[in-house]
């Protein structure tokens, strides 16, 4: 900037400051930024034709790749090795990873590529980005797991394992425990196939103790390279599975608990529905109280309250003897039923018209206009409304009715619901009429008359106590 | 709903965002298309390798076709990367940087708007003007003489000339003024200017307005008619309801000219959806957001509007109850609308989520739970729970390690993934885009992204949308669009209990400037304004499947709206080559990889190009905005334009009116041509010593030459011929300024013998060939002293035509009458005072 405008911004001496304020201290970083200043030749450094050329063989290999044109890519590719050979030492650094990068992506899609390309390509790369040699490792063994090439790429894991260079940072320290549970991954697939082996074989067969001696073999080492890593917090379900089940196999039911617990409870890790999905799991499996269940569930409740397994929970709730729990199982169903994927879930209509209905008849009209109470104003027309009364009629003639039956009971006045004795008033409402008028309709164009009817018969057949007048029809 | 069973192995860490680069093990897009290793190994080797290897989407046409008829509006690209930052300077600096030109932008103001920026300080400084060109007896140096500024400011030359000079008087007026003239003008101007540059650089780098994108399709009565709904006209102002009818296999027909909607601000967001069989409509321009309903004849009918004070940056309709809305603004409050219960505040809070940023950005959407919103800004994005507590929510995405995002990472479009049917994708997903990668996040497990996707975009993704399966049991297409008109298709797979996940390698779409080549050959100028209008930012985006009619093939039509107001589309198809694994293939299988671009041009898609040509030239360009400075001063000053002869004055006038209209500038304009000049003949050196000694020498006469050369430096002791105008000046400076009475400066005394002092302002018509005449030469001598030099020279015996008379030596005079000869080559347009010359050179 010029000194008159330099002065106007008062004194600006570093050029760090003129930046910021240009950019008004933002500190977002723009992509496109560099295209607009080189459009304006600004008397910076001037590129280089060497960088020139190497920054405009990338852009046509990502577009080549961008367009499936894996061949050209490829042959870009060969012209883009020169980048290594760069004089801009931070650009010679980067340049293996993105080489690796851009490389493996051609060599993975193109048609005429196999495996042993692959692989050489894999081993020269990670002896050029030596600092990249332990990720290059772990993608190379994903793609040959990805192949079906168990043992090689068990055999990647171990050397990868094995590297040692330069001094150790926790990075590569994570990194390491990565390739190590990945390693035991593989060697529980090996595990699982031998314990198949081991279910088919008669215990009496000469083979068997071999094949038991090799399983428990397996279980140790797996449970060594696996161990390390789940403690650190993050995402880690396949391992984590599979580490629980070997540990289930040899009958270290706390070991396996432990695991399980620490996974789900633990602040640091997020809160991943998977972990308490697997607590859950193996408690039910190892026959579990009903009351660690239900305090398992209540965790998961919270996290998603859309799940399927909610409606498992209700079933619990609603077996349990202590009334906070049968609140709780009313408050779970209207929970699940909030959610869009959830709205024709048949199982959850049909536990919450019965549970309604029970909740009402066991004088607990608080807990069910508790739920309604932040309900009201929009279930209606969420789940209620004259456009879902037809199609779901015309879809899915129980769901319809088990919907009916709860908006009649939900909608209905709410000094209705004090009154058992005249329940009938509890279906005069919008989309009792809304569905009437489906029935009316149907009538008129006489196709299907017994669908009325079967309402009827339901709403007759429902145990309410006091008289039912049938609705006019006519 | 089910959860996936097994997620991708993640690690999780907190903090800023820079920091992690352990977890960022997708560095690879193929690595986000294997599936997760299953428990079981059978899986494995069965079923996990069924990777849609070549899932491709061919365009039909190798670009964009624009829509037909043509309805083309006028529009300028506005302010460029040019327009705004500084050239020159800063060399050998060791890296290019942004920085704002200020100083030109100033100088342009303060030429184009001179009277602006300087009168009501010319008011001020009134007493320290003398307007008058002979003021009378003020010897104040504080007082400077109009006349003579305007007279050197009248060849003023503009800013950047590298010729520029500056007179004492011009140096010594802008002392005097600087302090005055520098501090409240430039600094106050400076200081506007300097705010509204930086907010229009931050809108180059960023024009956040349209995002979410102001395209929309209207499903219509059957599944092959529908609606599109977009601004157009120059300021955007007007909504366009275009109908359009998908012919399976054919391109989209455009049915008669759309209607529309005259609007009070320009549409910066359109919105459709259909909730329970109602389709509505929501627009958002900057201040005002409005919603439509489409009846039973598929005609909008609005149902509400209202004000946004502090300017809305987003709407969102409700995917799950009809008629129901969400509006954020700038001032960081999220509000959900319905035209029936009106506005309902959700969430106020003026500070960004995850850390401090200036953006005033907000976005608000839905979720999965219809009283749960989004609300995203820069640093993240939240859910907020409407009928929970105010203020408390849970964060989706945080821009930090938790996601691995790179130092300077920011959110730039965060969308609910809502065309979701059963058995694609879950309904909890959102996509968030930042300038470097793509997001999903299921609002389940919040913080950790199941998905992270580079997608290298050069230009800031704002539009993106979520596409139906085209087939049932396909995979779903994501939709980007970046706003210099790019276009990526990614294919989204992970139904039931699989993890999300990317389904073979992303692709990208043509974009509107690869459609150049359907355009006729063009002559520069039009081919330009052809690739400018091309290259106008998207601001909309829709993708539409077409019904299929026997399932045989899906296709897709693209639609994409410029800021121009130009909407073109494309229609793709899946590549029938499914191709079979490779691995299977047998190894010498010299399959040709690089399939052969099919796609072509027909007749028809060039006719319909040059038929939208035709149109865009038929529109008038727009005047330009910026006019030639006018510096009237005329008022003050009459005596001296009266001075000017017609003929002359005219001429920069008719060039100017020439230039504004755009034409050449013919001979017929300028009235009759002055006489030519003769051709300027090879001036002979002043006396070129060495080459007159060399030839001598050559020729033998070496010594000779030298003697006469000796004689005549010995015989003239005063001659002098180099320089002789300085010596004049000199001369006249040293020896007679002593004799003048200072009061004489102002009033010259009429010499008998001179030239009359009326003759004086004749002086600018002479040519500027004629250096030395007095009245030229003096423009550079104070006033005091220049009178006292025309009385000298008046006073000069030399200066009558004779020489005889003139007490020189011949020698001398000899030299003098050479230098005149070649002097005598140049144009003289006023030859009475040429004779004048003469004498100086006897000094």
């Amino acid at each position: 900037m010029s000194d008159f405008s330099e002065e106007l911004k008062g004194p600006v001496t570093d050029d760090e400051q003129v930046e910021t304020s240009v950019l008004s201290g933002a500190g977002m970083h723009f992509p496109w930024l560099q295209t607009y200043i080189e459009t304006v030749a600004i008397g910076g450094k001037r590129k280089k034709d060497f960088a020139q050329t190497t920054s405009a063989c990338l852009s046509f290999i990502q577009e080549a790749l961008l367009k499936h044109q894996w061949q050209q890519a490829a042959e870009y590719m060969h012209s883009y090795f020169q980048t290594l050979e760069d004089s801009d030492s931070y650009k010679r650094q980067a340049a293996p990873e993105i080489i690796w990068k851009l490389g493996s992506e051609i060599l993975f899609y193109h048609p005429k590529s196999n495996v042993e390309t692959f692989n050489t390509f894999a081993d020269r790369m990670k002896n050029i980005g030596i600092m990249n040699y332990l990720k290059i490792s772990l993608q190379h063994a994903l793609y040959l797991l990805h192949h079906g090439m168990l043992e090689d790429a068990k055999r990647k894991l171990s050397e990868a394992e094995t590297w040692r260079h330069g001094e150790k940072t926790s990075s590569r320290e994570i990194l390491i425990n990565l390739i190590q549970a990945y390693k035991g991954l593989l060697q529980y697939y090996t595990w699982s196939k031998k314990k198949r082996e081991l279910s088919k074989l008669d215990k009496d067969d000469y083979a068997y103790s071999a094949v038991a001696q090799d399983v428990f073999n397996h279980s140790w080492k797996t449970s060594v390279n696996i161990s390390a890593l789940i403690k650190i917090p993050g995402v880690w379900d396949p391992f984590v599975k599979s580490y629980v089940e070997m540990l289930e196999f040899y009958g270290d039911r706390d070991g396996a608990q432990e695991v399980l617990t620490n996974y789900a409870y633990d602040e640091k890790f997020p809160s991943n529905p998977n972990a308490h999905i697997y607590l859950y799991n193996f408690l039910k499996r190892q026959k579990a109280p009903r009351s660690k269940l239900i305090s398992v569930l209540k965790i998961l409740y919270q996290i998603v309250p859309s799940h399927k397994l909610m409606l498992e929970f209700h079933t619990l709730l609603r077996k349990s003897e202590k009334e906070e729990h049968h609140k709780l199982g009313l408050e779970v169903l209207f929970g699940v039923l909030d959610f869009a994927g959830c709205t024709k879930n048949i199982t959850a209509w049909k536990y919450l018209a019965k549970y309604v209905k029970k909740t009402l008849m066991g004088n607990h009209l608080v807990w069910v206009q508790e739920e309604w109470k932040s309900r009201k104003n929009w279930w209606p027309s969420f789940h209620f409304s004259y456009f879902w009364a037809k199609s779901d009629w015309k879809e899915d003639t129980a769901l319809a009715c088990e919907k009916a039956f709860v908006a009649g009971l939900l909608l209905g006045k709410e000094s209705s619901w004090r009154s058992k004795n005249r329940p009938q008033t509890i279906m005069a409402d919008s989309f009792f009429l809304a569905w009437m008028a489906i029935c009316m309709y149907s009538l008129g164009t006489g196709d299907r008359l017994e669908i009325p009817l079967a309402c009827l018969e339901m709403l007759r057949t429902s145990k309410l106590d006091g008289g039912w007048a049938p609705v006019p029809l006519e | 709903m089910d959860f996936p069973s097994s997620l991708r192995p993640t690690l999780f860490m907190t903090g800023p965002l820079g920091l992690n680069d352990v977890s960022d093990l997708s560095m690879c897009s193929w690595q986000n298309v294997l599936t997760q290793p299953e428990a079981q190994p059978q899986n494995l080797k069965n079923g996990a390798l069924h990777v849609t290897k070549d899932l491709l989407w061919e365009p039909a046409t190798p670009g964009p076709l624009p829509m037909l008829p043509p309805l083309v509006d006028s529009w300028e690209p506005g302010l460029t990367a040019q327009d705004l930052l500084f050239r020159g300077g800063y060399r050998y600096r060791r890296r290019p940087r942004v920085v704002l030109d200020v100083t030109e932008q100033i100088s342009r103001f303060l030429w184009d708007h001179g009277d602006i920026a300087f009168a009501p300080i010319g008011k001020l400084m009134l007493e320290n003007f003398k307007l008058e060109g002979a003021g009378r007896c003020t010897k104040k140096t504080t007082v400077v003489s109009v006349k003579k500024l305007l007279q050197d400011l009248g060849g003023h030359q503009p800013w950047g000339c590298p010729w520029a000079s500056l007179s004492n008087r011009q140096r010594r007026f802008s002392i005097l003024g600087g302090p005055i003239l520098g501090t409240s003008v430039a600094s106050h101007l400076a200081e506007l200017l300097h705010e509204e540059l930086v907010l229009r650089w931050e809108q180059l780098l960023l024009d956040e307005a349209c995002t979410g994108g102001a395209l929309a399709w209207v499903p219509g009565r059957t599944p092959q008619i529908g609606q599109l709904v977009y601004p157009a006209g120059g300021a955007l102002d007007r909504l366009h309801f275009q109908e359009v009818v998908l012919a399976p296999g054919d391109n989209p027909q455009f049915l008669g000219k759309p209607g529309h909607i005259q609007l009070q601000g320009p549409v910066r967001q359109v919105v459709t959806g259909t909730v329970q069989g109602e389709t509505l409509l929501a627009v958002r321009s900057d201040y005002h957001c409005a919603v439509w309903k489409f009846g039973k004849q598929w005609q909008p009918a609005l149902l509400q509007a209202i004000q946004v004070d502090k300017g809305a940056t987003g709407i969102s309709l409700s995917p799950h109850l009809p008629g129901e809305l969400a509006i954020c603004s700038r001032s960081g409050a999220v509000c959900l609308w319905s035209p029936e219960n009106g506005l309902q505040q959700v969430y106020k809070d003026p500070e960004t989520l995850v850390f401090r940023d200036s953006s005033s950005w907000r976005w608000a959407d839905f979720t999965a739970h219809p009283r749960v919103l989004t609300l995203g800004d820069r640093t993240g994005v939240k859910m907020i729970d409407t009928q929970g507590p105010p203020g408390c929510g849970l964060l989706l995405f945080r821009v930090g390690a938790e996601a691995s995002c790179q130092k300077g990472e920011r959110v730039l479009l965060t969308q609910y993934l809502r065309h979701s049917s059963p058995e694609c994708l879950p309904p909890t997903l959102h996509l968030v885009c930042t300038q470097f990668s793509l997001y999903l996040v299921d609002e389940r497990l919040p913080l950790v992204p199941m998905l992270k996707w580079n997608h290298g975009l050069p230009s800031p993704i704002l539009l993106a949308q979520l596409l139906p399966p085209p087939r049932p049991g396909c995979v779903q297409p994501l939709l980007l669009g970046g706003q210099a008109g790019h276009l990526q298709l990614l294919h989204l797979a992970g139904e039931g209990v699989s993890a999300p996940r990317l389904a073979g390698p992303p692709q990208s779409l043509p974009s509107r400037t690869d459609s150049l080549p359907a355009f006729p050959l063009l002559e520069p100028k039009i081919q330009w304004r052809l690739q400018e209008r091309l290259k106008a930012p998207t601001i909309g985006l829709a993708a539409v499947v077409p019904p299929l009619p026997s399932a045989s093939t899906p296709g897709l039509v693209v639609f994409q709206l410029s800021v121009a107001g130009d909407v073109f589309y494309q229609q793709l198809r899946p590549q029938a080559d499914s191709s079979p694994r490779r691995d299977a293939q047998p190894p010498g299988d010299t399959r040709p990889d690089c399939r052969a671009p099919t796609a072509s041009w027909t007749p028809q898609d060039t006719a319909g190009c040059s038929q939208w040509l035709k149109a865009l030239l038929k529109v008038p360009l727009a005047p330009p905005v910026w006019t030639a400075p006018t510096f009237n001063h005329h008022h003050l000053l009459g005596s001296m334009e009266l001075q000017r002869e017609e003929g002359v004055v005219q001429q920069p006038g008719v060039l100017r009116e020439a230039m504004a209209q755009g034409r050449l500038l013919l001979q017929r304009d300028l009235g009759s041509l002055p006489l030519a000049d003769p051709p300027p003949a090879p001036e002979s050196g002043p006396a070129d010593e060495l080459s007159e000694r060399l030839r001598e020498a050559w020729a033998g006469r070496g010594a000779a030459w030298w003697e006469r050369r000796r004689q005549a430096r010995t015989s003239g002791p005063r001659r002098q011929p180099r320089r002789p105008k300085r010596r004049t000046q000199l001369s006249s400076t040293f020896s007679f300024s002593g004799h003048v009475d200072p009061s004489d400066g102002t009033s010259p005394p009429h010499s008998p013998e001179g030239p009359p002092a009326g003759a004086l302002p004749r002086s600018p018509i002479t040519s500027p060939s004629q250096e030395l005449t007095p009245d030229a030469w003096s423009q550079g001598i104070p006033s005091e002293r220049r009178q006292t030099l025309h009385d000298y020279m008046a006073k000069l015996p030399l200066q009558r035509d004779t020489p005889g008379h003139a007490g020189t030596p011949p020698s001398s005079q000899a030299s003098s009458t050479r230098a005149t000869h070649s002097r005598q080559h140049t144009p003289i347009l006023s030859g009475s005072q040429h004779p004048r010359k003469k004498p100086r050179m006897g000094f």
